[in-house]
Formats: C-alpha cells, sequence, structure tokens
C-alpha cells in the first residue's frame, strides 16, 4: 500500500467527501475528484480498494448506528484484519463518527422517511367581528399556516382555521400524543 | 417553526379551511435498507379539512418528537393568547 493511503492526515477529507456523497446525497463527489484533491500521489488502481474499504467501514458504522463501545470493538477488529487499517486510521475514523453521528443519523432518517413532513408553521390570532361559519360574533379565530412537503418536493401551504373550541380539542389530542410519547420514552 | 400573534403572517393560500377530524398515530422506525438500526420514533398526523365548498380531504405528514412538542407548545401558545 502507498504510504500516503497509511497516513492519516488526508483521512479525515476522505471521510467527509464519503459522507457528502453517501449520505447527505450532495453530487459530483467522484472517486477521482477524491483522490486527486486528498490522494494525489496515489494511482487510481491503488486508491480504488482504498475508497472502497474506507467507504464499507463507513457504511457498516452507520448502518449499524454505533454506539462508542460498539465503535471501538468494531475498529479494534478492523486493524487486526488483514489489510485492515492501521490504528491512526481507526483513531480518525472514530473522531470523525463522534462529531458527524448526529448529522449523518438524521440524514438516513430523512432518507426513509417518504411522506410529508412538516416545514414549517405560523399563525395569528384575528378577533373576527363576524365569521362565515358561526353565528358568533366578536369571537377570536387563530389562523395557522402549516407548510408541509415531501422531500426533494415543493411545499404545500395548509390554511387553518380555528376558534377555541377547536383549539382545545386539539390541545386534547396532542397531549395524548406527549402522553404516549412519555410512555415509550420510559425505560424498558 | 416560528409562532407569532401579530398580524403579519402572509399566508400562500388566502382562503382557510376548518380542521373537522385530527388523528395520530406514534410509529417507531426499526430498520430500512438505507439503516438496518434505526430506533427513532416519530408522530404522523392526519387531518381532515373542509374547504369553503365542504369538500373534505385527508392531509397526513410525518413529525419528529421535538417538531411535534414544538407543534403542541405552539397550540399551548395560542391557546393563552384567547
Amino acid at each position: 500500500m502507498a504510504a500516503e493511503l497509511e497516513g492519516s492526515k488526508s483521512l479525515s477529507g476522505l471521510l467527509s467527501g464519503l459522507a457528502q456523497d453517501t449520505f447527505y446525497g450532495h453530487p459530483g463527489i467522484t472517486e477521482e475528484l477524491l483522490r486527486s484533491q486528498l490522494y494525489p500521489e496515489v494511482s487510481p488502481e491503488e486508491f480504488r480498494p482504498f475508497l472502497m474499504k474506507m467507504k464499507g467501514i463507513l457504511k457498516s458504522i452507520a448502518s449499524a448506528d454505533m454506539d462508542f463501545n460498539q465503535l471501538e470493538a468494531f475498529l479494534t477488529a478492523q486493524t487486526k484484519k488483514q489489510g485492515g487499517i492501521t490504528p491512526e486510521q481507526a483513531a480518525v475514523i472514530s473522531k470523525f463518527w463522534k462529531s458527524h453521528k448526529t448529522k449523518i443519523r438524521e440524514s438516513l432518517m430523512n432518507q426513509s422517511r417518504w411522506d410529508s413532513g412538516l416545514r414549517g408553521l405560523s399563525w395569528r390570532v384575528d378577533g373576527k367581528s363576524q365569521s362565515r361559519h358561526s353565528a358568533q360574533i366578536h369571537a377570536p379565530v387563530a389562523i395557522m399556516e402549516l407548510e408541509i412537503g415531501k422531500s426533494g418536493q415543493e411545499s404545500e401551504f395548509l390554511c387553518l382555521e380555528f376558534d377555541e373550541l377547536k383549539v382545545n380539542q386539539v390541545l386534547k389530542k396532542l397531549s395524548e400524543v406527549e402522553e404516549s410519547i412519555s410512555t415509550l420514552m420510559q425505560p424498558a | 417553526m416560528e409562532g407569532f400573534s401579530e398580524l403579519r403572517m402572509d399566508t400562500k393560500s388566502k382562503v382557510t379551511s376548518q380542521l373537522v377530524d385530527f388523528q395520530w398515530k406514534l410509529g417507531m422506525a426499526v430498520s430500512s435498507d438505507s439503516c438496518r438500526s434505526h430506533k427513532y420514533p416519530y408522530v404522523t398526523v392526519m387531518l381532515k379539512v373542509a374547504d369553503h365548498s365542504g369538500q373534505v380531504t385527508n392531509k397526513s405528514f410525518e413529525m419528529t418528537i421535538p417538531q411535534c412538542q414544538d407543534f403542541y407548545r405552539q397550540f399551548k401558545e395560542i391557546a393563552a393568547v384567547f
């Protein structure tokens, strides 16, 4: 293996590039770009297996959402393998995962969400003097705008009107959700 | 997500709909082809809304737990204004 590949200096940059491509879906991070920018002294033939190895390691860590104990065990095993990684490289990978774990996890979550997500919410309260929908006068009304959309698609805006009764009905539902969440989050 | 009670909101749709029903589901994503170990909870909401002509449509969307908690907080703020 070329001496440059054994070093860990450019590895951090390589892992960032891999994350951009594999998890964040940024286009244009080619193998040739990574090689020429980070390992210009290394031939493409030597670079490819190295890149695949690092990609495989990163994907394994992300796919298993490894905690730090699992990560240590996994990387140690990689250093002991034939054609594995060096302890210095293991340290770089470990540091990278610790700082990028949350963002990568979020990207993976978004990749598997195919329904619309809530992108934005704004509201105001109007004091209405008359209403098409009810005989009440001088009753405050909340106007809420929800912005929802699927990944990569334009937003849909939903504009809803709530009187006090409606708001309380929704509040009751949301407190049920909160209760369910609390129950779920309790340690088994 | 911002909430504010002044008349500054610039709505993209000027026509408002009425909320007819609000249903929710709390789910847990366990695994997917992009990640074998997700373990993240999420809330799916199904709104039945009636437009000015009375036609009812379903709108559903997903929220993360923090988003859902913020959603709840916004409604509590609205109730406080009332």
